[in-house]
């Protein structure tokens, strides 16, 4: 059977409440409606939010805080089709505990890969980020990931930046981290207007390129390496790369 | 003439470049609310030069002038090229405004020596009483301890920054006298010996410390080399010791020519290969060489290793402990833990080892996995060394993947 929902953590949730309390054989979960349907039976799964809260309560019950930890982030890797796996995570979970560490299993060893790689992106991007300086003196990132890793970055520099506000904007998903002395929150972006840079801007990132290029030793020159290291995706928003 | 801001970064990023050391790793988490910055354990790196080298820390010279006359140095008093200066407050500016905008992970400070060795350490230590005591600053800082500075400012330089470091330069007291007259080992040991005393005095952790050599400008063998860091590794002294290929800048009757040397980069990257079996894979030097000998061109050292000590192998992969499994060529610490985690359910097999990412190129010629081990060619040096060279050409190509254990992925 080929399960539909909405791509949503608390749609997932619903789902699981009925693979569970209608017995469905899931061959496959899909976010969008396939386009053509080949004798395959079908069923949509609309979010509800109280079978969500039954189904996360048992999980808390059933997992320990390091494997909800996992089960977020998972979550978090949107682009992936990681429904199935994590399904079979959470079967393998409530049967029994101690099993989900058995990585020889290859939906355990698929979530298992899938948390290292957004873990490894989260990394990469605490150091490729950039921050620009508004007028008003907030600072203002822009990014582009392959997996939502706003949270993250948001708790990070909260504890770099000090009093400085500011906003990390991912574009694609048009998400927002914004920090200032009222609040701290994501929240949903739909529009947003080109901001004005403080008068200083310019002056920093011409600094930081002619750094940048200072820094490297002629005689050993490697784009290969360099490349492999900060792949061309990374780089939309990184002054130093902008010509 | 008048020189920019940005011509004086140029000159000063540019003097400092050849010192390799940019690992920002190691600090505990020292955040404090509403105070700016704040050190992270694994380092991160924040972009990647057209060298393929990290940068994490703003890495300049305070000033390029300099009293002495190091034959290897681009800033030897006698070499002809432009001399300039930040003053601690540029400096201590330039790197908040760098780390607000996340361009850095702190600060790498290094100088010439202008007057005289304190004035020189004094300047260093104003740069990061600044950050500190006026910015409140809490990110990564590096800072040079400048040898021949008083106790007391090295003292201070402990307390303000988060690593120290001093260069070693060259492996041997020979080199030093004829390359760096104004230089012998013991100047250039002793502030870091203070720097562990006085910091043990404080806590039981010392600050740590690192310290670089110049390969390849001389001629010790890698044996003597690796014999020393892993003295000054055993002594606690240091927590990294780098190694920089020899770039030649300057002309002098002791050292290659600029115009006919490349840097032996490869000599560097199985240095470093030997370096982390020290530090991660409980090795020791005399295991790894014999004496006078240099590492193995061909073969990486811990392959090398293996294909002279053919009478421990082949390894059980379901029954050999940890420490052994990581001796195993082709497998590090990660396939050692993958393997680790998996056993406990289930016999492995080769198929096994492939699902779960584990690359058996070198390792197959050195394990049994459940029934299966290599058949077709038996534990002969010879047949492996052919049968490892015959299956690509990439296994001499320096890559430095084995830094992802050190970039905080693990």
């Amino acid at each position: 059977m080929i399960l539909l929902y909405d791509g949503s953590f608390e749609g997932f949730l619903s789902l699981v409440y009925e693979v569970y309390y209608e017995k469905l054989q899931v061959n496959s979960i899909v976010k969008k409606m396939p386009e053509s349907l080949l004798f395959e039976r079908f069923h949509e799964v609309f979010t509800d939010e109280a079978k969500a809260r039954k189904v996360l309560e048992a999980i808390s019950k059933h997992f320990t805080k390091e494997q909800q930890r996992t089960l977020i982030n998972i979550v978090l890797c949107d682009s992936r089709a990681y429904e199935m796996a994590l399904l079979e995570y959470l079967r393998i979970g409530f049967k029994n505990q101690k099993e989900l560490r058995n990585i020889t299993n290859a939906s355990l060893f698929f979530i298992q890969n899938l948390e290292k790689e957004l873990l490894c992106l989260v990394h990469k991007m605490y150091g490729f980020t950039r921050f620009e300086e508004l007028e008003d003196g907030t600072l203002y990132a822009k990014i582009e990931t392959k997996f939502n890793i706003v949270p993250f970055l948001g708790e990070h520099f909260c504890k770099r930046l000090g009093n400085i506000p500011f906003i990390i904007h991912d574009v694609k998903r048009s998400l927002a981290f914004v920090k200032n002395d009222e609040l701290r929150e994501i929240r949903l972006i739909a529009a947003f207007d080109a901001p004005i840079f403080s008068s200083e801007e310019e002056k920093f990132k011409a600094l930081w390129k002619s750094f940048f290029k200072a820094a490297a030793v002629e005689s050993r020159y490697n784009p290969k390496l360099q490349q492999s290291w900060v792949p061309l995706l990374y780089r939309t928003y990184m002054s130093e790369f902008q010509v | 003439m008048k020189l920019t801001t940005e011509d004086k970064l140029s000159l000063l990023a540019g003097s400092a470049k050849y010192d390799v050391s940019c690992s920002s790793s190691g600090s505990e988490n020292n955040y404090k609310t509403g105070e700016l910055g704040c050190a992270h354990n694994s380092g991160i790196c924040h972009s990647f030069t057209s060298d393929g080298r990290c940068v994490s820390l703003l890495k300049v010279l305070l000033t390029n002038v300099c009293i002495y006359d190091c034959a290897y140095c681009i800033n030897r008093v006698s070499n002809d090229t432009p001399r300039t200066a930040f003053t601690p407050r540029e400096l201590a500016d330039l790197t908040i405004n760098f780390y607000k905008r996340n361009y850095i992970e702190g600060l790498f400070l290094s100088s010439g020596i202008i007057k005289n060795e304190d004035h020189t350490m004094s300047l260093l230590l104003q740069t990061l009483r600044i950050l500190r005591h006026e910015y409140r600053f809490n990110g990564y800082i590096h800072v040079k301890l400048i040898p021949g500075a008083s106790k007391e400012l090295i003292e201070e330089a402990t307390l303000l920054a988060h690593r120290v470091s001093s260069n070693i330069e060259l492996p041997s007291s020979k080199s030093l006298a004829l390359l760096a007259p104004d230089k012998t080992k013991e100047k250039l040991l002793s502030p870091l010996k203070h720097a562990r005393d006085i910091s043990l005095q404080r806590s039981a952790k010392p600050i740590s410390m690192s310290t670089q050599m110049i390969i390849g400008a001389t001629s010790e063998s890698d044996f003597e080399i690796l014999k020393l860091s892993s003295a000054l590794y055993e002594k606690a002294l240091l927590k990294r010791v780098y190694y920089s290929a020899y770039i030649a800048v300057n002309n002098h009757k002791h050292l290659p020519v600029p115009e006919l040397s490349k840097p032996p980069l490869l000599r560097e990257h199985r240095l470093y290969q030997a370096d982390w079996l020290l530090r991660f894979y409980g090795f020791s030097y005399d295991e790894i060489l014999s004496e006078n000998q240099n590492l193995d061109i061909q073969f990486d050292p811990k392959t090398f290793w293996a294909l002279s000590n053919l009478h421990l192998f082949p390894i059980d992969v379901n029954h050999a402990p940890q420490e052994i499994l990581v001796r195993i060529p082709g497998i590090g610490i990660r396939g050692t833990l993958k393997i680790l985690q998996a056993r406990r359910f289930k016999k492995l097999c080769f198929e096994d080892l492939v699902q779960l990412k584990i690359s058996l190129k070198k390792a197959r010629y050195f394990i049994i996995a459940g029934k299966d081990f290599h058949r077709s060619s038996s534990l002969y040096t010879e047949k492996i060394k052919l049968a490892l060279i015959h299956q690509g050409a990439n296994i001499i190509q320096p890559t430095l993947f084995d830094t992802s254990i050190y970039t905080g992925e693990l």
